[in-house]
């Protein structure tokens, strides 16, 4: 199954312009509030109009502005879950799930499955209010499910809910997903929530997606000085780029062997990507590398992020260190380090997002 | 920030238990005294009609039971009309998007703060017989003015915006999105109306309703003037109250008749308390 997207309009005070096409994967939609993630969700759900375009679910086109097509929310076979607001308070799980369908023995069938699936046996008679955070996301995925559906929206369905509920119920997706084998359009603001579930990453910003790629090509390669910044680089420079190198203020660094960009650049790289490595006085300084001082030092339990100002050429770096290397390392109490930005974990974008 | 004010706070409790015992049971006394304003003229009532009037008599009066018949017919079919019409209206103003539906809204309210008497004068200078579209229908043979009909529009009037005001208020602060969600799930927009955003109301609606009866039931300058005061046809319970006290009987007779219509709107009450409170009512 897929759903085709190529939409645009005006929505409270934005623009928005989206195209994008997804098949039995899980796709995030990711970005800041504003960005046009949910706007796109509604679209495809029939929830709201927009001024043109085109989307097709299965194949169906089931909105299509220039040929007036605008099939309504309920023949769409979508299945809708937002954060809050999620299940209807007076009713009970059961009379909340069914509330759709027609009494049969098929749909009783149908719920006793998901109801199996997703783990909310024995609540039927339960009100929304009886349940825990997670066991009324459960229940709405039920619910929108229980009937024939070809595609699966969620809004932000798990940021209600606490970080350990999250985590189980992310995972419990990824299974569904496997079992169900449909489009889901996933949309996030949360970068950690976006790295687990995607195959592919939608990176949205003012009403457009800046970036769609599979996840780790998003992640390894941003488009641009924008999709890094929403993606968590934390080290951008400008750069210059000629063959095979990009000179960052002063500094000759090894570019990845795909970049073939010239001229003025962007230069990143994650600061989890950078290494540290023993200064030794005698030794030549590799490649990529260059010595730098720790100039702060912020504990975060689990990592640390070490400023690091170089003493020759090249760039003040932010770099992460696991709280067991920082030990090992004795990073601590040794100031002077080579800090190393392999060549491959170098993002090389062009200069202000122009181009691609 | 918050230290001054808790500070401040834990001073007065201090000063408030160190008072003398007079102080403190003031705060008792106060809401007590407050509540007997209310309890005492009832009481007086109960009295008076006990030693100087005779319900026994009124109740066995057909008079009395015509008036309390027509207040009950006229107030519930008021009532009725509000839900019919009004549940509409609130709906299509609370969830409509222009600035227009916003100023209709509070031009409904208008009703709420007009004396009575205002509202009848108004109805009479368009519903009236010489009034703009009473004259017309007085010609076509139709007269409202001085019928049942006029008491039951007039207490629509005062009435009605109590049922749409609190209607309005529900359908504003229901979640729009549990509509949007109710429509992915394949149900009909008069469907969800239906079993989604009425149920979510609900309260509002029900509250409303009482308001709008019991607003009903007391309804008298604007009846009075609109629609008269003849037994049988316009004389509700609260005209004939007045009707009373103005006749050689005069308190007395009055009394009487309002114990009737307090008892029995006393039990109407606690009969709605009882059946909106009860399990398996709509929350």
């Amino acid at each position: 199954m897929s759903v085709e997207v190529a939409i645009g309009g005006r929505a409270g005070g934005f623009e928005y312009e989206v195209a994008l096409e997804a098949g039995d994967e899980l796709l995030v939609l990711y970005g800041h509030s504003g960005a046009g993630k949910t706007i796109t969700l509604r679209a495809v759900a029939g929830l709201v109009r927009p001024a043109r375009g085109r989307i097709a679910v299965d194949g169906r086109v089931v909105f299509d502005r220039a040929e007036g097509i605008d099939l309504p929310p309920q023949r769409r076979r979508v299945g809708y879950v937002v954060q809050d607001a999620a299940l209807f308070p007076h009713l009970d799980v059961r009379g909340n799930v069914l509330i759709g369908v027609e009494r049969s023995a098929e749909a009783a069938r149908r719920w006793a499955e998901l109801r199996h699936l997703l783990e909310v046996e024995g609540l039927d008679a339960r009100r929304p209010q009886q349940l825990s955070g997670g066991q009324q996301q459960r229940v709405a995925l039920a619910r929108a499910l229980v009937r024939p559906t070809d595609v699966l929206l969620l809004d932000e369905p798990f940021s209600a809910l606490d970080e350990a509920l999250r985590e189980g119920l992310r995972r419990e997706l990824l299974r569904l997903q496997r079992e169900l084998a449909l489009p889901i359009l996933f949309v996030t603001h949360d970068l950690r929530e976006a790295h687990l579930l995607a195959d592919r990453i939608a990176v949205m910003d003012g009403g457009r997606i800046l970036q769609l790629d599979a996840r780790d090509r998003v992640f390894r390669r941003p488009r641009s000085r924008r999709v890094a910044e929403l993606t968590g680089v934390r080290n951008l420079w400008e750069g210059e780029a000629r063959s095979g190198e990009v000179i960052v203020r002063g500094l000759s660094l090894r570019t990845p062997p795909d970049s073939r960009l010239r001229g003025a650049v962007d230069v990143g790289i994650r600061a989890e990507r950078c290494n540290l490595r023993r200064f030794d006085p005698d030794g030549a300084i590799p490649e990529n590398c260059f010595v730098a001082n720790v100039v702060e030092d912020l504990a975060f339990g689990n990592t640390h992020t070490l400023t690091l100002a170089p003493e020759g050429a090249g760039p003040r770096v932010l770099a992460e260190v696991a709280a067991r290397p920082y030990e090992v390392l004795r990073v601590a109490s040794v100031g002077r380090w080579v800090v190393e930005l392999p060549a491959d974990d170098l993002q090389v974008m062009p200069r202000d997002g122009s181009g691609g | 920030m918050s230290a001054a004010p808790q500070h401040a706070g834990r001073g007065w409790r201090a000063r408030a238990r160190a008072a003398p015992g007079v102080v403190r049971r003031a705060w008792v006394i106060a809401p007590a005294l407050f509540a007997l304003f209310f309890v005492l003229p009832l009481l007086g009532l109960l009295l008076r009609a006990l030693t100087d009037g005779d319900v026994g008599a009124e109740l066995r009066s057909s008079a009395t039971w015509t008036a309390l018949r027509l207040s009950v017919l006229t107030a519930t079919l008021a009532l009725l009309l509000a839900v019919l019409l009004g549940t509409p209206l609130a709906f299509v103003l609370a969830t409509a998007r222009s600035g227009w539906a916003r100023v209709a809204a509070t031009l409904l309210d208008l009703p709420l703060v007009l004396p009575p008497v205002v509202s009848g004068i108004a109805l009479l200078t368009v519903f009236g017989r010489r009034g703009y579209l009473g004259e017309p229908l007085d010609g076509a043979g139709i007269s409202l003015s001085f019928t049942t009909a006029a008491v039951v529009m007039a207490q629509l009037f005062v009435a009605g915006p109590y049922y749409l005001r609190s209607a309005y208020a529900g359908f504003a602060a229901a979640d729009p999105r549990f509509a949007g969600l109710a429509y992915t799930l394949g149900l009909s927009p008069w469907t969800t109306f239906r079993r989604v955003t009425l149920p979510l109301v609900w309260p509002s609606l029900a509250g409303g309703a009482v308001l709008c009866w019991s607003r009903a039931l007391g309804e008298l300058g604007a009846t009075l003037l609109f629609a008269g005061s003849l037994p049988g046809r316009t004389q509700t319970m609260p005209l004939a109250i007045v009707a009373a006290f103005e006749s050689p009987a005069g308190l007395a007779g009055a009394v009487s008749i309002s114990v009737i219509l307090v008892g029995f709107a006393l039990a109407l009450l606690l009969l709605i308390h009882r059946y909106t409170n009860a399990p398996g009512a709509y929350r």
